[in-house]
């Protein structure tokens, strides 16, 4: 090519066009995302007293650790279930043929389109006193008092597995769906034994899918508010209805806006490991 | 749903359900309202055009109607200009647009915690006794940052099939005698005050709380309690035979008595009589005319209205005149059942409204 002069490209240089283009989503990025964030952080080291001082509550608040610690349960718990039951429903899936796993992925997606709050009171239904199982169980004869289901933490964890399960299959599967076949056929050739070829070959080789399922079902975990509210009986408190109890009740900003900055950079923190295990741009859909 | 909400949010719901229900009709609400409040305020009507439109905001849904019906039209009849908006007043919403400089609201659908997080806080204007008139409203629930609007009231319910005669508070206290599952507003308000009566606390001696008492108390029947966010959810939790005796709100508790014809039963009895209370958001756009407005819809004949339709007692004792005969006992405020409950006092919730809650909310999460 031939060196002509172009004052364009001197000054926005070589990828300059391409970032006018991206300049308008960058903004409203910045004006409806970033600026927002900011002024959450902001108002927690101005809130009530300029300082640290909502800061040092995460170490000092009794009240904090406990909702600190129940959330943490609340979302490992259901995490580790959520991953057990996904992976059998993804490795069943991954196995199957195209017509069953379409069928399959339906039955998955159908639930997604499905209000939270309906699905919570659906499970209120089948899980109360007089509730749809409660109430079969008695009648077969198999309990005599009807069983503790709901009102407790058992109740939400039931709940939230059912929401988080699309989110811990669908990871899952793209991941099984990239082993190689053939290993596990060079495994059973040598004589390995159907357990032995899971164990040895397929496992490993899912084990990133499920740290990837694994940390985004909990990080969505952390977030849950209404199943919480609607299934624990009131008596479980978590971190996100604690910061909408901290800005719309008691208007305390600086402590709710001061948890919600700790959960952002806790939840960036877990991408950014994230990251390092799996690639982030395939497990979110991208090809 | 998702939070606890307020009694004023719930009225909402309440009369969503009763005109879908074909229980209430708008006309009804209307019927007699005109030519009663028109005479009340009519002398207003020669300033119409120079008046500031005032807007007052409710928890949405059928109370918007409800609020249009019983203190917009007289309102409007009277010359001013009032819209009802159904939002939904949270305190944390009229700090937002308070701390924004960008103020939509003149009057807003409150409580004591409401006067209590934001009045301190310089959000609210103090109101103006010079144009809301002291001597319609019982004096004990005419703040400085807010005035009632109607009363409610936090009471006792119980399942007569599981509960056999009249329960006392005593008896919510006590699981040998009356076995199973109690129910409890997920709030301190309320629920602090009945823990001490039933621990023996004369009503009139309630405030300031003795905290550690009340939680003591409360902690005798823990782990026998659940605990409702919102009015429904109350509602459904003794419908549907989970507990067998709640604290919750009137209104609620007069749907489930109608509802259940009788199995669920209810009474003033040792409950506690709270206000909603009109506040104005500092720097109100319409300015003084909120106090206006306020002084109108204190006019007796729109706040039986409200009686009826959803459950709120009249804050203006001349009302209880006007009260109809059924009505009466329903009345959270009716002269008879005022004399069985408490007074919520608002200055304690101004200082330990917040404390107190928090620490409730930890307490049973414990």
């Amino acid at each position: 090519m031939p060196a002509m002069p172009r004052p364009a490209r001197s000054i926005w240089g070589e990828t300059g066009i391409y970032w006018m283009l991206v300049m308008p989503a960058l903004f409203m990025l910045l004006g409806f995302y970033i600026f927002p964030l900011v002024r959450v952080l902001w108002i927690s080291v101005m809130e009530p007293t300029p300082g640290l001082g909502n800061y040092a509550l995460l170490f000092t608040s009794a009240s904090i650790h406990q909702v600190v610690l129940t959330t943490l349960r609340i979302c490992l718990l259901t995490t580790g279930i959520t991953l057990l039951l996904g992976y059998a429903v993804a490795y069943v899936m991954a196995q199957a043929g195209p017509r069953t796993q379409r069928w399959m992925m339906l039955g998955i997606l159908l639930p997604l389109w499905i209000s939270v709050l309906v699905r919570a009171f659906a499970w209120v239904a089948l899980l109360r006193r007089q509730g749809v199982i409660n109430n079969a169980l008695v009648g077969m004869g198999v309990i005599e008092d009807p069983l503790p289901l709901i009102w407790n933490e058992l109740g939400i964890v039931i709940g939230m597995v059912h929401y988080m399960l699309p989110f811990a299959v669908l990871p899952l599967l793209t991941g099984m769906r990239g082993i190689d076949r053939r290993c596990l056929a060079a495994a059973r050739g040598l004589g390995a034994s159907r357990t032995q070829s899971f164990l040895g070959v397929f496992l490993p080789l899912s084990l990133p899918g499920v740290v990837g399922a694994g940390i985004l079902v909990f990080i969505f975990s952390l977030g849950f508010l209404v199943t919480p509210a609607i299934l624990g009986g009131g008596r479980t408190l978590m971190i996100a209805e604690y910061i909408s109890v901290q800005i719309l009740d008691v208007v305390q900003w600086g402590v709710g806006t001061m948890l919600a900055t700790t959960l952002i950079v806790f939840i960036f923190a877990l991408l950014a490991l994230l990251s390092r295990v799996v690639d982030l741009r395939r497990l979110f859909g991208a090809v | 749903m998702d939070r606890i909400q307020s009694f004023a949010e719930d009225n909402a719901e309440i009369l969503k359900q009763e005109f879908g229900a074909g229980r209430l009709s708008r006309r009804d609400l209307l019927a007699g309202l005109g030519a009663l409040g028109l005479a009340a305020v009519a002398p207003g009507a020669a300033r119409a055009q120079a008046r500031p439109e005032v807007v007052v905001v409710n928890f949405g849904g059928e109370a918007v109607p409800a609020f249009r019906e019983a203190f917009q039209a007289p309102y409007v009849a009277s010359g001013g200009r009032m819209v009802i908006d159904g939002s939904g007043p949270s305190n944390g919403k009229i700090k937002t647009m308070v701390q924004a400089r960008n103020v939509t609201w003149d009057i807003a659908d409150s409580g004591v915690a409401g006067t209590g997080e934001l009045g301190p806080a310089g959000l609210l204007e103090e109101i103006d006794y010079s144009i809301v008139d002291k001597s319609k409203v019982d004096n004990e629930f005419a703040y400085k940052y807010g005035v009632a609007n109607y009363m409610f009231s936090t009471v006792m319910a119980w399942d007569s099939k599981k509960i056999s005669g009249k329960p006392t508070l005593a008896d919510f206290f006590d699981v040998k005698k009356y076995p199973g599952r109690r129910m409890l507003r997920r709030s301190n308000q309320g629920m602090l005050e009945i823990a001490l009566l039933a621990d023996g606390v004369a009503p009139d001696k309630l405030y300031p709380l003795d905290m550690n008492r009340a939680f003591k108390k409360l902690d005798t029947i823990k782990q026998h309690c659940l605990y409702w966010n919102s009015g429904a959810e109350s509602q459904s939790l003794l419908r549907d035979g989970e507990c067998v005796m709640g604290l919750l709100w009137n209104t609620r508790a007069n749907l489930l008595k109608r509802d259940s014809n009788s199995r669920i039963d209810f009474t003033y009895n040792q409950g506690l009589l709270q206000p909603g209370l009109w506040v104005v958001p500092k720097g109100n756009p319409a300015g003084k005319e909120a106090f206006r407005a306020i002084a109108a819809m204190q006019a007796p004949e729109g706040q039986v209205k409200l009686l009826a339709s959803m459950g709120n007692g009249p804050a203006n004792p001349a009302a209880s005149a006007l009260v109809p005969a059924e009505l009466k006992a329903v009345n959270p405020s009716d002269p008879a059942n005022v004399a069985v409950q408490a007074k919520i006092d608002a200055d304690w919730y101004e200082k330990f409204g917040a404390a107190g809650l928090q620490r409730f909310l930890d307490n049973i999460s414990a």
